[in-house]
């Protein structure tokens, strides 16, 4: 197993080109015939926050309070990080078969694939964070020390979103059935995850049932520390008294990623020898 | 530091016929059966399997080059994607020892909305490029590959030769330790074939091993140490080109039906010398008998020469053309006299008895290739002989 695993390690560290040069190409092709170009970069999260505004206007409506601007602060810090996992789903999972003719004709690592994908995702996704952190403190967000937890956070939901990659490029190579399963977790996963309302928002049961999705806790925990300045080692409370974050869902989240990744790499390694037959 | 080389141990490729898992109800039980380890051996026959290579080994050296012949479906191209990694074998072991070129599907790694400038590192990068290589040989492939004007085009909007031509130009740039080619000498137009084969031809002798597929049978004439000929997975003949280049115009009928009425036999057919330079003569030997009488019409001896490029018949002269008497029953031993008035290359020797009235062959003989070589200076497709000689002055 160990031996599986350094054998990818060597095979990337020899593929940098490869991958740098794949990374590139998706970078390109993805805007390219695009009036709007890399603004679209920009504007798939917006609309997200867009989309949670409305949500959130018409709980104020029936609650009778104001949107604080904190709340409008936490959703757009979530959207990018969720708009990012959602698009490495998108563009990981048909990374292997619309690569047909290249993965029939021409040896090289298969996981470069997924890992392009990954990549060029994350190239897109950063200039939103980066904008992102700009506007934040125009909704009245102040930095504190807490913010510190913000890389550790976002490189497990990047390993998160690797290990899916990987697991689902190589699945959707054997079962066609993947590509469908994952619309559908892309158009209904917002609503199981906590992007455009707060865990808190659900109650004590359905608060813990949100963190119970890896992508939840990393979301959770960002808006956490990042605008409402808590450190993740101490039990946070709701107002309403019961507990949305406790330390152990960090752990939980890094065991998850990781091992994830771990298991994903193993399994498309092993499998990798037949796809040229199966694809 | 190890020897460069190509490596094939008793290796065999299983397929499979139709599809895989129709459906969930077949998907279930066969993955419930694999997970109790109650499968199928993987490695043996089971329904709808078959070998697509069956028990193939070879060594290929420094300085050798393999080429690997045979009908559509005979296992060529699956036998190098077993050894480029991409399919793993069945049984048996292949491996490459050194940095793999490869030139197969040239092209494949291009998307159609970049430029060519941007397809060449990126393509460059899939076949196993550095940066910095490609960098530098950048201007070059891009002379070679003779689309300078369009490098900063996307590629969707070259026609299919170009890109074939700019695929090829950066394969043909990798500095391999050992070379696979796989049916790419027809790329692009006829100069650039002549430029493609070129390239090929002194990468073959640059001493290192190579191994190449192709249904050009003049071409792995030309460039090929030793042949294997392949049908239907397995090894039918392998040897010296020439052997193998033989035996698969005499099994496959590439060009015509071997016939066999019995109203004559050809027992054997042999050249005066398998190579001759172009204009000089040389002898078909013919001995075969004539079970029983047959009738006047039937030529017992003809000549043909195909051209083992084109396929085509250059040449055509027999008993009755040539006003030659061969006795109707009994056995015969002749000769026929020719002069290679033909450009220098590879041909085909056949002999053959006909029945004109019936137009069709009665008896047929396997052909044999001839060699023809240049004679220095050489331009054109015939031999007309010339020569040259001085005048008297007029006065």
């Amino acid at each position: 197993m160990l031996g599986d695993l350094a054998e990818i390690v060597a095979e990337l560290r020899q593929s940098r080109d490869i991958i740098h040069q794949l990374t590139l190409r998706d970078i390109r092709i993805r805007y390219k015939q695009a009036v709007f170009g890399f603004a679209w970069a920009l504007l798939l999260p917006a609309s997200v926050v867009l989309a949670g505004l409305a949500v959130r206007l018409a709980f104020a409506y029936v609650s009778g309070r104001h949107i604080a601007m904190n709340q409008i602060a936490g959703m757009a810090l979530k959207a990018v990080p969720w708009g990012f996992f959602v698009g490495c789903l998108n563009s990981a999972t048909p990374s292997l078969v619309s690569n047909k003719a290249l993965v029939t004709k021409i040896y090289f690592p298969r996981e470069v694939l997924p890992l392009g994908s990954v990549l060029a995702q994350t190239f897109d996704s950063s200039i939103a964070m980066v904008i992102v952190a700009v506007v934040l403190p125009f909704l009245k967000v102040t930095a504190s020390v807490q913010i510190l937890w913000a890389p550790l956070l976002l490189a497990l939901l990047w390993i998160l979103a690797l290990a899916a990659g990987l697991f689902l490029s190589c699945a959707n190579l054997f079962f066609r059935d993947v590509k469908y399963l994952v619309q559908i977790f892309v158009t209904f996963g917002i609503f199981l995850t906590p992007v455009l309302l707060d865990a808190a928002m659900f109650g004590p049961t359905g608060s813990r049932l949100m963190m119970l999705n890896p992508v939840g806790a990393i979301l959770e925990g960002l808006r956490l520390s990042v605008v409402e300045h808590h450190s993740l080692l101490e039990t946070v409370r709701a107002p309403a008294g019961f507990v949305v974050w406790q330390p152990a869902y960090l752990l939980y989240v890094a065991v998850i990623a990781i091992g994830g990744l771990f298991m994903s790499a193993l399994f498309f390694h092993r499998s990798e020898r037949r796809f040229a037959e199966l694809v | 530091m190890t020897v460069s080389r190509i490596v094939f141990d008793h290796v065999w490729k299983k397929f499979h016929r139709g599809q895989i898992h129709d459906s969930l109800r077949d998907l279930i039980p066969a993955v419930a059966n694999r997970l109790l380890g109650r499968g199928e051996n993987e490695r043996e026959l089971s329904e709808g399997d078959f070998w697509a290579v069956r028990d193939l080994s070879f060594e290929v050296m420094p300085g050798q080059c393999l080429g690997i012949i045979g009908p559509n479906g005979s296992g060529k191209s699956t036998s190098l994607k077993l050894l480029t990694r991409i399919l793993e074998p069945t049984r048996g072991h292949c491996e490459i020892f050194g940095r793999v070129g490869a030139l197969i599907e040239v092209s494949a790694g291009f998307h159609g909305d970049l430029t060519g400038r941007e397809n060449v590192f990126l393509q460059g990068a899939i076949m196993g490029m550095s940066r910095a290589d490609i960098v530098r040989k950048f201007d070059e492939i891009v002379e070679f590959s003779g689309v300078i004007d369009a490098i900063d085009t996307p590629v969707k909007r070259y026609s299919s030769g170009m890109n074939a031509r700019l695929g090829f130009s950066i394969a043909a740039h990798l500095e391999p330790e050992v070379l696979i080619i796989d049916e790419v000498l027809s790329v692009g137009d006829l100069s650039f074939q002549e430029r493609a084969f070129g390239r090929i031809r002194d990468l073959t002798r640059s001493g290192i091993p190579v191994v190449m597929v192709s249904h050009q049978l003049e071409r792995v004439a030309e460039l090929c140490s030793s042949v294997i000929l392949l049908i239907e997975g397995g090894v039918a003949a392998h040897g010296t080109p020439r052997e193998a280049i033989s035996a698969y115009v005499r099994q496959a009928d590439v060009w015509r039906a071997a016939v066999n009425s019995g109203l004559i036999v050809f027992d054997s057919v042999s050249l005066s010398e398998e190579s001759v330079v172009s204009g000089e003569r040389f002898a078909v030997l013919v001995r075969g008998r004539i079970p029983n009488p047959i009738g006047e019409q039937i030529e017992p001896v003809r000549v043909r020469l195909r051209s083992l490029v084109t396929g085509t018949i250059l040449y055509a002269t027999g008993s009755q053309g040539l006003r030659f008497d061969i006795a109707r029953v009994g056995e015969f031993s002749v000769r026929i006299d020719l002069q290679a008035n033909v450009a220098p290359g590879k041909y085909l020797v056949e002999v053959i008895a006909v029945d004109p009235a019936a137009k069709k062959d009665v008896a047929t003989y396997p052909a044999i290739m001839l060699d023809v070589q240049s004679p220095g200076d050489f331009v054109g497709t015939v031999q007309l002989n010339a020569s040259m000689s001085l005048l008297e002055p007029i006065a």
